[in-house]
């Protein structure tokens, strides 16, 4: 479902995309930095239901075991700072790399326990830290005057320490998705630009906190500031 | 130098136990603080030459050897048993000789077998440790299990464990029986003090919590920095509980270690994990004779209780204290 309603997001953007008229839009001018700072939003995803079980005491050599009570685990959803540096390949083409910080919970709900009642555990406070590299294209379309959609496509190293910092686990994330860039100012011409820009992002999560070690995928949602050098 | 002796009930077919999890180390005061109860060199063994109706020495001989192959046979510790030959001399005496065989005692209808130990008290060496299986029950050593009868191997690896030092693990639920005794439902360690029922093997292969167990008591050399533990207390209304049962489970491995809070403070210590995150759940041993496990009384008045988190075994350490708060039944 969650990959579906991103899938719908972005199809959203590209269709607003086609909407447009034939006025020239901003544009990024070509080896040009370009800086970029924000937050972005994670969905939650699960990672995985583990049951504690005793050995049956039953006749015969497999003996259904006995449960002493079941854990669903998740990591919820959290907001991360983002920080990015691009280069202007092309007016079109961008690439950029960029890290982010964030601090999501695992969240625990304990169920199938005879001597307890189901209930949620509060939960540990990871520290998440992404440093990644991404692609971006701009669409030859424009979205109204001064906005220009982009896909966006990229990966990166993922760094999860525990609550009590004794304990790092580290993955990789891969996403792919699209978004509109809008010039506050410039875009047009010589000179510094200033924008924002917003992308919605299918996320692949491999590695890092997972008892399943399955991969895992997750929307994610980001505003951000930007300035064309 | 001080001498103690003591015995262990050590396994019974009906009798009382305690529903969840942990190992529990043999200790002895020495100048006001608890140390482990542990041998010192290799524990060098007698078989004594009494056969029992259902089963002969040379069939427990052969028991004892599979069973201590098993404790031997643990990575992470560092244990050896070595068989010296048969003796004449029966279980139980102080002789300064390590003797297993076979007694017959019928008055202990529900006792499988037990472990006596010499200990200096002065430093918790066991100088001496003597097993005995009661000769009147109904023995197996078949390699499949003999459906009726109580498989040698697995009581054998079971009082290995006492006479390593282990005591008791409460990983494992019961429920009553018509005759007031307690049937296990279920089990999670060797060492949990009633054993499976008759005709299985299961008890043959050492549990993760059995493992942990062994593994703090004699580690082999990289386990300080290569397995974690994880400290705590339990505390009721603000207060201390003594003899708390905190149960670890790792969620990746599905591995279950356990341990008692220890001290009249309710802290507890859980040793000898693989690194990783942890939930944490406190029982009462509230359906068990206490006495199994502990020589005081202890409260039994709470309910089933999870950590608010999850805890970190870190590597070659321990996670920072964690308070775990239980209210009364």
């Amino acid at each position: 479902m969650t990959v579906l309603r991103c899938a719908g997001a972005m199809v959203l953007v590209c269709l607003c995309a086609a909407g447009a008229g034939a006025q020239e839009a901003p544009a990024l001018r070509p080896h040009r930095v370009v800086l970029d700072g924000g937050v972005h939003w994670s969905g939650g995803y699960p990672i995985g239901d583990a049951t504690a079980q005793l050995r049956g005491n039953a006749a015969g050599n497999a003996p259904p075991p006995f449960t002493l009570f079941a854990a669903r685990s998740d990591v919820t959803r959290a907001t991360s700072v983002d920080v990015r540096v691009g280069f202007a390949l092309t007016s079109r083409w961008l690439i950029e790399a960029g890290a982010s910080f964030g601090m999501p919970r695992v969240g625990v709900a304990i169920s199938a326990d005879r001597e307890a009642a189901a209930q949620a555990l509060e939960g540990e406070q990871l520290k998440q830290y992404v440093v990644d590299a991404a692609v971006l294209w701009h669409l030859p379309v424009r979205v109204g005057a001064r906005a220009r959609p982009f896909v966006i496509g990229g990966g990166g190293y993922l760094r999860q320490l525990h609550e009590e910092r004794t304990l790092l686990e580290t993955g990789q994330v891969f996403y792919g998705g699209g978004g509109v860039r809008y010039w506050l100012r410039g875009g047009s011409g010589a000179g510094r630009a200033v924008g924002l820009r917003g992308d919605v992002r299918a996320t692949v999560r491999r590695g890092g906190i997972d008892f399943e070690d399955k991969r895992r995928v997750y929307p994610t949602f980001a505003v951000h500031l930007f300035v064309a050098l | 130098m001080k001498w103690m002796g003591g015995l262990l009930v050590a396994a019974a077919v009906v009798s009382s136990a305690a529903p969840v999890s942990a190992y529990l180390k043999l200790g002895t005061s020495v100048d006001g603080r608890i140390i482990d109860v542990t041998w010192r060199a290799p524990v060098r063994y007698f078989i004594s030459e009494v056969d029992a109706p259902t089963a002969s020495a040379a069939d427990l001989r052969g028991a004892v050897a599979r069973a201590a192959a098993s404790w031997q046979a643990v990575p992470s510790a560092t244990v050896r048993l070595e068989f010296q030959g048969m003796t004449a001399a029966a279980p139980g005496l102080i002789d300064g000789r390590t003797t297993i065989g076979f007694l017959d005692r019928p008055e202990l209808d529900r006792v499988l077998g037990a472990t006596s130990f010499l200990i200096d008290t002065d430093n918790g060496a066991i100088l001496e440790a003597d097993v005995f299986f009661n000769a009147p029950f109904a023995w197996s050593v078949s390699p499949q299990g003999t459906p009726g009868r109580v498989d040698l191997e697995s009581v054998a690896l079971h009082e290995l464990g006492h006479l390593l030092g282990l005591g008791h693990s409460a990983l494992g639920e019961t429920e009553l029986t018509g005759s007031g005794g307690r049937r296990v439902v279920a089990s999670g360690a060797v060492m949990f003090p009633i054993a499976m029922a008759a005709g299985t093997i299961a008890d043959r292969v050492l549990q993760p919590d059995d493992v942990a167990g062994i593994s703090d008591l004699y580690p082999a050399p990289d386990q300080l920095t290569t397995t974690g533990g994880i400290t705590g207390r339990v505390t009721k209304g603000g207060n201390g509980l003594l003899g708390a049962h905190v149960v670890a489970f790792n969620p990746e491995t599905g591995v279950l270690v356990g341990n008692f809070a220890l001290t009249a403070g309710g802290e507890f210590v859980i040793a000898r994990l693989q690194p990783g995150p942890y939930i944490l759940r406190v029982e009462p041993l509230d359906d068990a004779e206490v006495d199994s496990f502990f020589s005081t009384a202890i409260d039994v008045d709470f309910r089933v209780a999870y950590a608010s988190r999850m805890v970190v075994a870190p590597r070659g350490g321990s996670s920072a204290p964690i308070e775990i708060k239980v209210i009364a039944k």
